[in-house]
């Protein structure tokens, strides 16, 4: 009995045995929910993260505009907030900018996310040599984006004549951790987001497989905006006719104003209305959001900005609606939805090129695009061909359309710099409020904003010099 | 990469097999056959020796163990003695005589017992006829024949005792009588009888008076040769509480424990696991579960309470290391009962607990202090004052700006709705109602709670067999009128001597929950209310709080013209909807094989496997506020009306989740004593654990419950969609949500422990633990988990001779524990999502490439004393430790200009120490027939502090809000950091110190500017439990103390500042706010007098939206959190037994307890925030033994 009871119990054991040996690969197993990226596709997704890639905020440049309308409690909560809406020579900004760095962040988490993919598309799994081509285009553009959008916020204005010795944004191209990186000047970053553009026009495609993704004609709707910034009017006119030579459609906010006319013009009900400016506006070459990644309602308006649209332009009453709410009184926003305020859109080329045939002389070829603009969204009843005598004026007409229309985004505050360069063109901004008078002159150092404190203290392995004094 | 894991896996074979090997060598090897040492000789040599010494002596000369009792021995004189070659039984004879004790042998034991001159029994003198007798054979639970045990009638005295085959015999006079048999050292046992029977019972060792022993889990040692910390918690010790749950079990028991943190000798991990690791019956339990965003939350095991027989907590590296990775927050390890031998036990035991609603108003601001606060709002409003006060006053009404009824009163009266006369009658009769809403919360949304809980316990047990079952039911009724639930589990255990050497042991616990929650807080109703608000109207109906009350023109006038759905909330139908039901299923199996091959080696080899399911749902009513306000905020217009996205509809919610564990065992344990003197304990083994964790959720809309019927909705649409009412995020987890984890582990093991002579002991453990959620390739898996300790028993040493110290015993150890991060991998990983919007995959990176991820060790030396004084009466351990943990997964700032300016990512290189020491004193200070008093006190006294980390919050408010993400060196790793507080200012706004020192009313937002104000983590806990029996009546109280930490006040006198969408930024906002507010600040000059900011609003000039922000970071809102708690009272009875025998009871008590009687504080805030102010349990209990 005890004998066969040991055999048993034997038996038993070496049944044990060989099953826990059979569990060579029990350690192996990777958690579910995550994985390490390897083929293409895995890579390219990354580029497809709206929150992470594809989002770009430049709040204090539309609050140093006097665009948006900022409620007093908002400006007694944020300093720096005040000190950019009343441009305050006092305010050391540098100090004060302790919790406004999505700019920075964001921008910076962008290009690390394209470093990484360009780090990884020759490796990349599961792809043909084109693929692999096409997605690393694309992560250049969206790198050199964030790169023009860095530079023209926290660097001087380009001006071919100071660009190489004015101090540049830090340039970081690898995506390791501890990578180490320079700050270049500013001609030094231009030249790094000319290099990626050349680098990546050739192998983007024709049609990308989301609007999230560049295609040719944003690779050359790009290069102009970037050529523009930089006064070359010739290469930013021909790639602007390059880019509208794909894709050339206008919006026609007429007809949107129309169909919504109702709830638009009731001057009591604040009822939103969808955002027509979404992936699939006919304008976008590519899109790319502003400081939301979701869906989110626009900045209200000051009310002195209102006064600055055409009378009858039908995107501003789209837009906005004038509301009064205790003591309070601005532009409410009525649109709802996504607004493609990082991408490229056909408007911007159109007045582009408007811009840099008026530069050439050729007013009346301007004024004809700039026009072809105005159709879309100057109420018919109120619609007028604009001429203009001289080349001012034609720039005149071509700027305030250009900064309604790019309202929001980083556009109209690079615009305001270029032109501060120029003593035809240049402006000092002005307000009264409370009785007080107000102003910011073209030359002020308030239009470089200074790096966050958070970017400068843990500033890793390379070092960064503000570009401002306060 | 490929190298290293083929080896590793080669190696794990090898293991595998030479453990096999050695088992089959064992097999066939070893003889079951026991040689004791008979007619053993004996030299001696002890001069002024105790008699425990001696005993200790011989004991280690010969394979006899002693038993006694320490009182009756301690007393006796010491003994001077040199003898060679002696028998046992001749030195005994000499020594004891002289000392009024005898000795009996049986077997390989020698009994002391103080001398019977003779025998006080009357042997059967029966006064009455005899009818018959009752005849029976005692037992030692080793099957040995007791001699000498003595039985007695219980009621009449008629007594007898065991000869030396351990029979009796007994004439008694009735058919059924009750015996209660004793014997020293052994307990006693009520047997009742029925005339002519043949009874067989075994009498179990005392524990309490024998060697105690502690269990680990892997195996269970004697306390005197133990080296490392632990503390047990016995039955006798828990049985003056009511079983709630584990927690509370340990509170004030174990010095070091803190219940409210669940924390063991303090915060050992910055991002591991930080409670402890609980054992049940040899086998770790880890009750995992996903919430429902996907966090993964630890939570204490599931068992019947009653069953637990002893609890014992493992703090230090020598005591816990065994268990490896898992091991540096200390371990619980609790051993459920087992049945007695001989005898079929069964008990009941049941309790009702009271925990009457209570809320705390007195600290809240009333009806009237509100409404001078809203008329101050509008005096001090400068809008109000000029030519455009009506049109002001109609904008802020028409907007809803302010949403509470005092305001409105107000404004209706600037605005001309209403004459001066209405408006002020108003306001007085708002000001009149004290705190209405409250008291209608009470009255009709609250009930008194009500716990019920029933347990009933049966085993049986022979000699080859124990079985043991349980069954316990709670019932439970809470203060939210609809939360409920209802629990019943199931304790099945038998183990089996299948024959001398193989042992079997089988058990499973089954356990179902169904449970009620309420989803609607009438205190958070989706409104803003004031303490003049109520919950019914005058006319009984339900108060409603009506959309056009909170929602601006516009907003309803895009309600009525869209025809969307009703926006009214009235709480009191509210409540009754949505209800969360839930129902929860565990199992646990587990069997044990155990094979004894010679007396010294065992090999046991054990599996568990767990298995666990919880599904929950929340069906939410279509009439409910919930699924009008969600279906509203999809609503989108539409060519021909309103589209709505989400169909009007219930909405069901569904959320399931599996957890499955399996846990094998195998171990080779070795116990022997060479030479008499020296002995060595060993175990090796091998341990594999897998965890699988499967969850999921999904929502249906427009569900039908009856016709189980739902609506397909547009996720890609509504994902785009911003609704009419401006709202709206859709996302995948309105749809469904999935989870998963599998982690495994496989282990190798030992143990090994040498003492010579039992005076000293050096014991060590080393553990290798290899897992998975560290990939494939990580070198710091093959670092072991090691401990080395040492103990020494002075009061063996002959030179030891201090007559009134029983005990002494200095222990020393050192070694190193682990902890695991779950939510950290050596590799970059990423994760992945549909982009609902372009309809393509996107992905963001989760974790960066971090290819040193490795354990977290804490290293950690204990020093400790154990001490029993005064024959025992006094009974202490002190102890001191240093953890100092390394390697600590510590979060690093992540490089802005890198990419990684939010982020914080964890490497390991945190260093965190805690220091402390801890004592337990056990005093039986009064001990007589009738009365006995005992008290046992603990104080635990712990110091955290970050050695090292490099992180510093990116921006000020992070280092305030999370200060356990930014530890800063030098403090404790749990702080409350302030700004320093620099008083009003004379317009009686707050102020603090900026970084430079100057007083400033904005955010300093400055991390200099920020001070250390504290630890949150009690730097003192104590406990002092008195106890006094008077003949049947027991009483106990504990009193708990927890000192020394610091709390952040936010409970303060000063309106918040919250986004305030009509002002379009951040504003006052009215709602209910502490008393002190009646002391703020009026005039100037008051700041000299208090510290209480004035109440100002966003449209005064002085108005500041900092206030706010610096107020509530002050220094002087972190305040001592220092509290004395009467956390149990208890007062029970013990019925007579004469009574009891009458309806066939062995025993059974009446228990009355108070839970938190009473909670003493520095101050009302503390004494509010600690959570003093809520209402104590009553507990009624009764227990029964057959």
């Amino acid at each position: 009995m005890k004998k066969n009871i040991y055999i048993y119990v034997c038996v038993a054991l070496l049944g044990f045995t060989p099953l826990l040996s059979s569990c060579s690969g029990y350690l192996d197993n990777v958690p579910k929910g995550q994985k390490i990226p390897t083929s293409l596709t895995d890579f390219e997704a990354l580029l497809l993260s709206e929150y992470g890639v594809l989002c770009e905020d430049v709040t204090q440049a539309v609050i140093l505009l006097n665009d948006n309308y900022v409620s007093p409690t908002y400006l007694s909560y944020y300093p720096l907030w005040h000190a950019n809406y009343f441009w305050d020579n006092t305010a050391n900004r540098v100090t004060l900018n302790k919790s406004d760095e999505s700019t920075y962040y964001v921008g910076y988490g962008a290009i690390s996310t394209c470093n990484l993919v360009l780090e990884n598309t020759a490796s990349a799994t599961n792809a043909t040599d084109l693929q692999r081509a096409v997605v690393a285009a694309q992560a250049r553009i969206i790198r050199a984006m964030n790169y023009f959008m860095l530079v023209n916020y926290y660097s001087k204005t380009y001006n071919a004549s100071t660009a190489s010795t004015d101090g540049g944004v830090p340039l970081i191209t690898s995506a390791q951790v501890g990578a180490s990186y320079t700050q270049p000047s500013v001609k030094g970053i231009y030249d790094f987001i000319l290099d990626d553009i050349a680098k990546a026009l050739p192998d983007l495609p024709d049609k990308a497989a989301t609007i999230l993704q560049a295609n040719k004609a944003t690779g050359y709707a790009f290069a102009a905006r970037v050529y523009l910034q930089m006064s070359d009017y010739t290469n930013a006119l021909a790639y602007a006719n390059k880019a509208l030579t794909i894709n050339n459609s206008l919006f026609d906010w007429n007809a949107y104003y129309v169909q919504y006319q109702q709830t638009l013009d009731n001057p009591t009900k604040y009822q939103t209305i969808p955002s027509p400016m979404g992936y699939t506006n006919v304008e976008n070459y590519n899109f790319r959001n502003g400081p939301s990644s979701y869906s989110t309602s626009e900045k209200t308006i000051r009310v002195d900005r209102g006064a600055k649209f055409e009378d009858g332009d039908t995107q501003f009453k789209c837009r906005w609606k004038l509301r009064t709410v205790g003591d309070q009184t601005y532009y409410y926003a009525n649109l709802s939805g996504r607004f493609n305020y990082g991408g490229m859109t056909t408007t911007e080329v159109y007045l582009i090129k408007a811009e840099c045939l008026a530069r050439s002389g050729s007013v009346s070829d301007a004024m004809s695009v700039l026009n072809t603009v105005r159709k879309t969204r100057i109420l018919a009843s109120k619609y007028q061909d604009l001429t203009a005598a001289t080349v001012p004026e034609a720039i005149d007409y071509i700027r305030r359309t250009k900064d309604n229309a790019l309202i929001l985004t980083i556009v109209p505050f690079c615009d305001n710099r270029r032109y501060n360069l120029e003593t035809a063109y240049a402006r000092t901004l002005t307000k009264t409020e409370n009785g007080t008078n107000y102003s910011l002159a073209p030359d002020s150092y308030m239009w470089t904003m200074p790096f966050p404190q958070g970017a400068i203290e843990n500033h890793g392995n390379g070092t960064i010099t503000q570009n401002v004094d306060k | 990469m490929k190298h290293e894991f083929s080896s590793s896996k080669s190696n794990k074979d090898n293991g595998l097999k030479s453990i096999f090997c050695l088992v089959v060598f064992f097999f066939f090897l070893a003889s079951p056959l026991l040689l004791y040492a008979q007619n053993a000789k004996i030299n001696v040599s002890v001069e002024n020796a105790s008699l425990k010494q001696l005993f200790a002596i011989i004991e280690r000369q010969t394979k006899y163990t002693f038993s006694y009792r320490d009182v009756e021995i301690d007393s006796k004189e010491s003994v001077t003695l040199k003898v060679n070659k002696q028998t046992v039984a001749t030195v005994l004879r000499d020594v004891l005589t002289s000392r009024r004790l005898q000795y009996t042998m049986v077997g390989n034991k020698i009994l002391i017992t103080p001398r019977q001159e003779k025998m006080i029994m009357r042997q059967e003198t029966p006064k009455k006829r005899v009818i018959g007798k009752v005849k029976g054979t005692i037992y030692e639970s080793d099957g040995q024949p007791l001699i000498g045990a003595t039985i007695r009638e219980e009621g009449t005295g008629v007594g007898t005792a065991t000869d030396v085959n351990g029979v009796f015999s007994l004439s008694i006079d009735k058919e059924y009588t009750t015996l209660l048999i004793s014997y020293i050292g052994k307990k006693d046992v009520r047997q009742r009888v029925k005339i002519g029977a043949n009874v067989k019972v075994v009498l179990e060792d005392d524990v309490q008076n024998l060697k105690d022993v502690v269990v680990t889990g892997y195996q269970t040692i004697s306390k005197e040769r133990a080296t490392g910390s632990f503390t047990k918690i016995t039955t006798d010790q828990l049985e003056q509480k009511r079983y709630s749950n584990l927690s509370t079990m340990l509170e004030g028991e174990i010095a070091g424990y803190n219940a409210s943190s669940n924390l063991i000798r303090g915060t050992t991990t910055m991002n591991g696991i930080t409670n402890p690791l609980y054992v049940i019956d040899g086998f770790p339990i880890e009750s995992t579960r996903y919430d429902q965003y996907g966090r993964l939350e630890e939570s204490v095991p599931n068992l019947n309470l009653e069953d637990i027989e002893s609890i014992t907590v493992l703090k230090d590296a020598a005591a816990a290391s065994i268990y490896g990775a898992r091991a540096a927050n200390g371990v619980v390890v609790i051993v459920t009962k087992k049945a007695k031998k001989n005898k079929i036990s069964v008990s009941f035991s049941s309790s009702l607990t009271l925990h009457p609603y209570y809320f705390y108003k007195g600290r809240l601001a009333s009806s009237s202090d509100m409404i001078d606060l809203e008329k101050e709002w509008a005096s001090s409003n400068p809008n109000l004052q000029g030519a455009n006060a009506a049109t002001y006053a109609q904008s802020i009404l028409d907007n809803n700006a302010y949403t509470t009824q005092g305001i409105k009163a107000i404004l209706n009266y600037y605005a001309g709705n209403t004459t001066k006369n209405v408006s002020d009658a108003t306001l007085a009769n708002l000001a009149s109602q004290g705190y209405h809403y409250y008291d209608d919360v009470a009255k009709y949304a609250k009930r008194d709670a009500l716990y019920q809980q029933y347990n009933l316990a049966f085993g049986k047990a022979s000699d080859q067999n124990n079985f043991m079952g349980s069954v316990s039911y709670r019932n439970n009724k809470f203060n939210d009128k609809y939360s409920k639930d209802n629990s019943i589990g199931f304790d099945l255990k038998n183990s089996l001597d299948m024959t001398s050497w193989l042992k079997f042991d089988i058990g499973t616990y089954t356990y179902f929950k169904n449970a009620t929650n309420q989803t609607f807080n009438a205190m958070s109703p989706g409104f803003t209310y004031m303490p003049y608000d109520r919950l019914v109207n005058d006319d009984g109906s339900y108060y409603t709080s009506t959309a056009a009350s909170r929602l601006s023109k516009s907003t309803m006038s895009i309600i009525n013209s869209n025809g969307l759905y009703n926006m009214d909330i009235t709480p009191l139908d509210e409540i009754g909807r949505n209800l969360n039901n839930s129902r929860d299923f565990i199992n646990r199996v587990y069997g044990k094989l155990g094979i004894t091959f010679a007396p010294f080696l065992k090999y046991d080899l054990m599996c568990q496997y767990e298995y666990a399911y919880d599904k929950s749902n929340t069906l939410y009513d279509k009439n409910s506020y919930y699924v009008r306000n969600m279906v509203n905020s999809y609503a989108t217009a539409g060519m021909s009306g309103t589209v709505y996205n989400i169909p009007y509809g219930n909405i069901y919610y569904r959320e399931n989740q599996t957890s499955k564990a399996f846990t094998f065992r195998q171990q080779l344990n070795f116990d022997r004593t060479f030479a008499e003197k020296h002995n060595v304990t060993a175990l090796f083994g091998q341990e594999v654990r897998q965890t699988k964790l499967d969850y999921d959720n999904n929502t249906l809309y427009n569900y039908d419950p009856d016709m189980l019927s739902f609506s397909l909705v547009n996720a890609a649409i509504l994902a785009n969609t911003y609704g009419l009412l401006g709202g709206g995020s859709f996302g995948q987890n309105n749809i469904a949500y999935n989870r998963y984890t599998d982690d495994r582990f496989i282990s190798f093991y030992g143990n090994a422990a040498y003492s010579y002579d039992d005076k000293y002991m050096i014991t060590g453990s080393i553990r290798w633990d290899r897992s998975n959620l560290w990939g494939t390739n990580s070198k710091y898996q093959k670092k072991p988990i090691w401990s080395f300790g040492a103990g020494w028993n002075i009061d063996r040493e002959s030179f030891f001779k201090v007559s009134w110290v029983n005990r002494l015993k200095l222990r020393f150890s050192y070694g190193i524990g682990g902890n695991i991060a779950k939510n950290a991998a050596p590799y970059m990983t990423a994760s992945y999502s549909q982009n609902a919007g372009v309809n393509a995959l996107q992905g963001y990176i989760v974790g960066r490439p971090n290819p040193n991820l490795r354990w977290e060790k804490t290293a950690t030396t204990n020093i400790g004393v154990d001490f029993s004084l005064f024959n025992n009466r006094l009974n202490g351990t002190v102890e001191y430790y240093n953890k100092m943990g390394t390697d600590l997964l510590a979060n690093t700032m992540g490089v802005p200009t890198e990419g990684f300016g939010y982020n914080t990512y964890m490497i390991n290189n945190g260093k965190m120490r805690n220091r402390g020491v801890e004592m337990t004193l056990s005093g039986n200070i009064i001990h007589s027939r009738n009365f006995d008093f005992n008290a046992t006190a603990t104080y635990s006294y712990n110091k955290n502090k970050v050695v090292y980390v490099n992180v510093k919050a990116p921006v000020y408010y992070l280092q305030l809000d999370y200060p356990s993400a930014y530890p800063i060196v030098g403090n404790p790793y749990a702080s409350v950091y302030a700004y320093k507080w620099a008083g009003l200012n004379n317009k009686g706004l707050p102020q603090v110190y900026d970084g430079s020192g100057q007083a400033t009313v904005d955010d300093p937002q400055t991390l200099d500017a920020i001070v250390y104000a504290g630890t949150t983590e009690p730097l003192t806990n104590a406990s002092l439990n008195l106890m006094l029996r008077y003949k049947s009546f027991d009483f106990s109280c504990l009193w708990v103390y927890r000192g020394g930490h610091k709390l952040r006040n936010t409970d303060l006198p000063m309106l918040s500042n919250t986004y305030n969408s009509a002002l379009m930024g951040y504003a006052a906002s009215f709602a209910p706010v502490n008393k002190a507010i009646t002391n703020r600040w009026r005039q100037a000059g008051d700041e000299l007098k208090t510290n209480v900011p004035r109440a100002l609003f966003p449209e005064n000039s002085d108005y500041n939206s900092n206030s706010s922000t610096i107020y509530g970071y002050a220094d002087i809102n972190v305040i001592d959190a220092s509290n004395l708690r009467l956390a149990n009272l208890s007062l029970s009875y013990c019925l007579p037994s004469q009574l009891l025998h009458k309806i066939y009871l062995s025993n059974a008590k009446l228990q009355f307890n108070v839970e938190n009687a009473l909670t003493i504080a520095k101050s009302k805030a503390a004494k509010y925030m600690v959570g003093g102010y809520t209402s104590p349990n009553y507990v009624w209990g009764l227990s029964f033994e057959f």
